[in-house]
């Protein structure tokens, strides 16, 4: 577990999962195994709500109804009808996140969230996905989003929008990252100083950031591709 | 479909009102010091591979400070469009 400190349970070390060996090498294997058990969760509820559609919605379907509608309402009122398109991205980025990083306070599992490949993965993953749209739709006159909205400026502007551009990924990955991973360490030393008690009231404050967390991975990444596809300045 | 999920709409679209500020709220910090990594980082690798002293790190830092306010600067300018539009919202509301 992070920084040396030993989590108190965690299933992967039950079922020796900890490490894989490829090539010889052990490597680490805990973030990926939880990253299979958030999608191994998403995917059962999202077979269990659509074996059982109903026009009226209850239960399962009913709270993911409020979320996927609220999320595309959201995003269609920031992007207009253009953004309908990315809703399926966003949406399944969101739930996907919201998963993992909730994975963390359920005992027994672990934020795949808090290891840096994880976040590192998914934000290199919006990068290329926005400029890809961004390639497609202007074509070579993607260059004039990078170019500053004067042309006088524009030795001095180019190298400044790379290099945001560039750091978009950076702040995407590290703020995600370092959010799950002081979570996790806090509620692991709460957990050695009082076991159990002291946790639970911090439960509630940390679902809250947890959530606001995966929200803030889905504006930013809709902000990106709103960025690319509409006119430069 | 739609229709379903729009009756919901008015309890649903508050909460992402304040979930969106205060996501574009607390993303500003990060965003600055990712710029100032990103350009530092071009800076030094560029200098270990090229050889050439610190004089790329001089030109890249301050790109990555530049970028850094831009990236504070658009944000800010995001988030003042946001007030405005829920402000607006709510005088529209209020009429």
């Amino acid at each position: 577990m992070a920084g040396g400190l030993v989590h108190p349970l965690l299933i992967s070390t039950e079922l020796g999962l900890d490490n894989a060996v490829i090539n010889g090498q052990s490597v680490e294997f805990k973030h990926v195994f939880y990253t299979w058990a958030a999608m191994a969760i998403l995917i059962v509820v999202g077979l269990i709500v659509k074996r059982k559609l109903k026009m009226v919605p209850s239960g399962a379907q009913n709270v993911l109804e409020l979320i996927i509608g609220g999320l595309e309402d959201f995003t269609i009122n920031n992007m207009g009808e253009a953004g309908r398109r990315y809703v399926p991205l966003l949406c399944g980025i969101f739930l996907f996140i919201l998963c993992m990083n909730l994975l963390g306070l359920v005992p027994g599992f672990d934020a795949p969230t808090a290891n840096l490949n994880t976040t590192a993965s998914m934000a290199t993953c919006i990068f290329l996905y926005y400029n890809f749209l961004g390639l497609k739709s202007w074509g070579p006159k993607y260059i004039k989003h990078f170019m500053g909205p004067m042309p006088v400026l524009v030795p001095l502007m180019l190298p400044v929008e790379l290099v945001s551009h560039l750091a978009r990924p950076v702040s995407l990955s590290l703020r995600l990252f370092g959010n799950i991973r002081g979570e996790e360490l806090v509620l692991v030393i709460f957990f050695t100083l009082v076991p159990l008690f002291a946790t639970l009231p911090i439960y509630f404050l940390f679902g809250l950031a947890k959530t606001l967390q995966a929200f803030i991975f889905f504006l930013l990444a809709m902000l990106y591709i709103k960025g690319a596809i509409e006119h430069a300045h | 479909m739609r229709r379903l999920v729009g009756g919901k709409g008015g309890k649903a679209r508050k909460d992402p009102a304040l979930m969106d500020s205060l996501g574009r709220a607390s993303t500003m910090g990060l965003h600055m010091v990712s710029g100032i990594i990103v350009g530092g980082l071009i800076g030094y690798w560029l200098d270990e591979w090229l050889d050439t002293g610190p004089w790329l790190k001089v030109v890249f830092f301050p790109i990555g400070v530049a970028a850094g306010f831009r990236n504070v600067y658009l944000d800010a300018k995001l988030l003042m469009k946001t007030q405005d539009d829920t402000d607006g919202n709510k005088s529209e509301k209020a009429d």
